[in-house]
C-alpha cells in the first residue's frame, strides 16, 4: 500500500480525514496522473478570403441569352427555371399528343392505307386544322400549355422577390419583358409550328413527295404556320398579362382558360340565339381562325368579314401587351 | 464632381405628384464603408433605386462610381452587387444555380458564373450546402445567398439593404464579419441600410441620416459623435441641488437618477462641476468623459429636429415622420 492509500480496516482518526481529504503526505511525492489522450485530427477550418474577381461582363444580348436559356432548359434540365414535374409531364404527353397526324401520316406511309391517308395527309384543311382545329387541339393542347407555362411566368417574380434579382442587374424592363414573352412563345412555337413542320416534311419523306407538289402546297403550309405564329403570340400576350397582374400561379393560368374558352362560349350562345357571328370578334381563337381561314382560302365558318376579326386581333393583343408593359413598370426592386 | 467620391449628389430632388420623397439633396459620400439611416418614410428606398438609375430624378444631378445616374444606370448596376432586405430568391432552385443565374444576368459566360457561384457560396459560409434548395435554407442562409448573389461579380459597391435583418446572434455575428472582411480584405465600399445602429456602427466608418427627405446628418460617425461631448457623473446625495446648481450656471444637464450627463463645453467644464458638486454638498463618487454611441448621436439629431424620442425604437416608428 502506497503512503497515500487508504485501506477498509484504517480507523476513522483525524489523521485519516486529512488524508482523505488532502492526501496529505510528506509533501515529496512524486505525483502523477493518467488523463485520456484521445487522439483528435484538426478539422478543417474555415477560413474566410475574400477573393476578387478580375473579368469581363459580357454585353446586352448575353444577359437576354441568359433569362432565355433559364426558362427554355428549364423544361428539360434542372438548375435552370424549375418548371415541375407535372408540368414537365403534361408538356410531354401534349406533344406526343400534337403529333398524332404525324404518327398517322407515318403509318398510312408504312402500311399503304389509302383510307387512313385521305383523313390525315397533308391538305389544306389538315393543315389548318393541325393549327387551329377547335377540338382537341385549341381546348385540351395548346391553351393548355399556355396556362401552365404563363401561371407563375412573373407572378413568380412578384412573389419571391426575384424581380429584385433582375432589376438590380443591368436588365432593363423592356429586355425581361421581351425574353419572358419569348421564352413562352418559344415553347409554343415548338409545340404548334414545330409539329406542324413535322407534319408537312413527313408527308414528303414517307409519300415520295416531289417539287411540284411541295410548290403547290407550300403556300398553305406557310399560311397555316402564320396562322400557329399569330395563336402563339396571342395566347402569350394574354398569358402574361394575367400573370403580371397577379402573385400566385392559379389565377393566370385558369383566367387564360377561361377568357379563351369564356370568350368564345358566349359567342357561341349568340350565335346560336340570334345566328349572328360577330361577337366571335371577342374570341381571340376566333379572331386567329377567322384570319387564317381567310389566309388559307378554305371555307369561312364565320359570317362577319375577316378584316374585323384582324382588327380585333390586333386590339386584344394590344390590350394584352399594354397590361404588361404597365404592370411589369410597377414591379420593384426594392420592396413591393 | 468629385471622383474620389462613392456617391455625389448635388441638389437631388425626387417627387411623386406632390409627396416629395428627396428634397434637394446634397451628398458626399467617400469609398469604405457607409451606413445609410433615417426613419421609415424618410427617402431611403427612393434615394436607394435613384442612385441605382431606377427612377429618374425630378431634378439635381448625382454620380455613383463616376456614373452619371440619369443616363448610366446600367453601367452603375453593373458595378454594384445589391442585397436586398426583403426575400429574393426562387425557393426551389439550388443555391448554387440560383447564385450563378445572378451572375449570368450580369453578362458573365454560364461557366465563368458557376465557378464564381462555388467561390462565392463558400465565402459566405454555404459551401456546404451549395446543393441545397434555398426554400429549406434558414433565415441566415438565405440572407448569405443574397449576400453571394451580389457579391458574385466582385463589385465596387455592396448595398445591402438591412443585411442583418431577422437574424440570430451567431448568424448577424457571420453576416457583420463577412461584410468586414469584404471591407477590409477586399477593400470593396459598402452602402448599408440599417435599422440597427449597433451593426451600422460596426461595420461602417460614415453615415448619412435622411429624414423627410432632407439630409439630416452625414459624414464620419466619429466626427458626427464629437459635436456633443458630455462629462457623464455619478453622484450620492443632493442631487437635485446638484442639478440646478449646474443649470442655473448655464449648463445643459440631462439626468437620469443619480447619473447625469453635462455638455462638455472645454476644459472649465470640469471645474464648474466640482465646484458645484461643493456648493450643493453632493458627493462625486464617478467622473468621466462619456463617449456616445451612434444610438445617442441620433437621439440629439432627432431632438434638434424638434421630436421628442426615448429610445431608436422610437426614431424609426412610422409616427414621428
Amino acid at each position: 500500500m502506497s503512503e497515500g492509500d487508504i485501506a477498509a480496516s484504517t480507523p476513522v482518526t483525524g489523521q485519516s480525514r486529512m488524508d482523505s481529504a488532502w492526501g496529505s503526505g510528506g509533501g515529496d511525492e512524486v505525483v502523477s496522473a493518467n488523463v485520456a489522450q484521445a487522439t483528435v485530427e484538426s478539422g478543417q477550418i474555415f477560413e474566410q478570403i475574400y477573393q476578387p474577381w478580375r473579368g469581363i461582363l459580357n454585353p446586352r444580348w448575353m444577359r437576354n441569352w441568359a433569362i432565355l436559356r433559364h426558362h427554355l432548359l428549364g423544361v428539360v434540365k434542372k438548375g435552370h427555371r424549375p418548371w415541375g414535374i407535372f408540368i414537365r409531364l403534361a408538356l410531354l404527353i401534349i406533344l406526343l399528343a400534337s403529333c398524332s397526324d404525324v404518327l398517322l401520316i407515318l403509318l398510312a406511309g408504312v402500311i399503304g392505307e389509302n383510307e387512313l391517308y385521305s383523313m390525315f395527309g397533308v391538305n389544306r384543311d389538315n393543315l389548318y386544322g393541325h393549327v387551329l382545329g377547335f377540338f382537341p387541339r385549341n381546348v385540351l393542347y395548346y391553351p393548355v400549355i399556355a396556362a401552365l407555362l404563363v401561371g407563375g411566368m412573373i407572378s413568380d417574380d412578384r412573389s419571391h422577390g426575384t424581380s429584385a434579382l433582375y432589376f438590380s442587374r443591368p436588365i432593363s424592363r423592356l429586355d425581361y419583358a421581351s425574353m419572358k414573352f419569348l421564352s413562352i412563345a418559344i415553347i409554343l412555337f415548338i409545340f404548334i409550328n414545330g409539329t406542324l413542320a413535322l407534319y408537312y416534311f413527313t408527308e414528303i419523306l414517307v409519300m415520295g413527295r416531289g417539287w411540284s407538289w411541295i410548290i403547290d402546297t407550300f403556300p398553305s403550309f406557310l399560311t397555316a404556320f402564320f396562322g400557329g405564329i399569330l395563336i402563339a403570340f396571342t395566347y402569350t400576350a394574354i398569358g402574361l398579362a394575367l400573370s403580371s397582374v397577379s402573385k400566385g400561379r392559379f389565377f393566370p393560368g385558369i383566367g387564360l382558360i377561361a377568357v379563351i374558352m369564356g370568350t368564345r362560349t358566349l359567342a357561341a350562345i349568340v350565335n346560336g340565339l340570334f345566328d349572328k357571328t360577330i361577337l366571335y370578334v371577342i374570341s381571340p381563337f376566333d379572331c386567329v381562325a377567322h384570319v387564317t381561314q381567310a389566309l388559307m382560302g378554305i371555307e369561312m365558318t364565320y359570317d362577319h368579314p375577316w378584316t374585323w376579326s384582324l382588327a380585333s386581333i390586333i386590339a386584344i393583343n394590344g390590350l394584352a401587351l399594354y397590361v404588361l408593359a404597365t404592370r411589369i413598370s410597377s414591379l420593384e426592386v426594392t420592396r413591393e | 464632381m468629385v471622383e474620389d467620391l462613392l456617391i455625389e449628389t448635388k441638389a437631388l430632388s425626387k417627387s411623386y405628384g406632390p409627396h416629395v420623397a428627396l428634397d434637394a439633396l446634397d451628398l458626399s459620400v467617400p469609398y469604405g464603408a457607409t451606413g445609410l439611416l433615417g426613419p421609415n418614410g424618410a427617402g431611403k428606398s427612393t434615394f436607394l433605386k435613384t442612385i441605382l438609375g431606377l427612377i429618374q430624378a425630378t431634378s439635381g444631378e448625382g454620380e455613383v462610381l463616376g456614373h452619371d445616374i440619369r443616363t448610366e444606370g446600367e453601367a452603375i448596376r453593373s458595378r454594384i452587387g445589391y442585397m436586398p432586405e426583403y426575400d429574393a430568391l426562387n425557393p426551389n432552385m439550388d443555391a448554387i444555380h440560383q447564385v450563378r443565374y445572378s451572375g449570368e444576368l450580369l453578362g458573365m459566360n454560364p461557366t465563368v458564373a458557376l465557378s464564381r457561384a462555388h467561390q462565392s457560396l463558400e465565402y459566405v459560409g454555404l459551401g456546404e450546402q451549395r446543393y441545397r434548395e434555398v426554400g429549406s435554407f434558414s433565415t441566415g442562409m438565405k440572407q448569405a445567398t443574397k449576400l453571394a448573389c451580389a457579391l458574385i461579380h466582385d463589385p465596387d459597391l455592396i448595398i445591402a439593404d438591412e443585411p442583418s435583418n431577422g437574424l440570430d446572434s451567431s448568424a448577424r455575428e457571420f453576416m457583420l464579419t463577412t461584410l468586414e472582411t469584404t471591407i477590409r480584405s477586399g477593400q470593396r465600399s459598402v452602402l448599408m441600410a440599417s435599422h440597427l445602429m449597433e451593426d451600422v456602427e460596426r461595420v461602417c466608418e460614415n453615415i448619412v441620416l435622411l429624414h423627410k427627405g432632407h439630409l439630416a446628418a452625414q459624414g464620419r460617425i466619429e466626427d458626427l459623435k464629437a459635436i456633443d461631448k458630455e462629462v457623464e457623473v455619478h453622484v450620492w446625495g443632493h442631487a437635485t441641488e446638484f442639478e440646478n446648481d449646474l443649470s442655473s450656471s448655464g449648463m445643459r444637464v440631462r439626468r437620469e437618477g443619480r447619473v447625469m450627463r453635462i455638455r462638455h463645453d472645454g476644459e472649465e467644464t470640469y471645474d464648474a462641476i466640482l465646484s458645484a458638486a461643493n456648493r450643493s454638498g453632493t458627493q462625486i463618487r464617478r467622473m468621466h468623459d462619456h463617449e456616445a454611441s451612434l444610438e445617442d448621436l441620433f437621439l440629439v439629431i432627432m431632438e434638434r429636429l424638434g421630436y421628442e424620442i426615448k429610445g431608436s425604437d422610437d426614431l424609426f416608428a412610422e409616427g414621428i415622420v
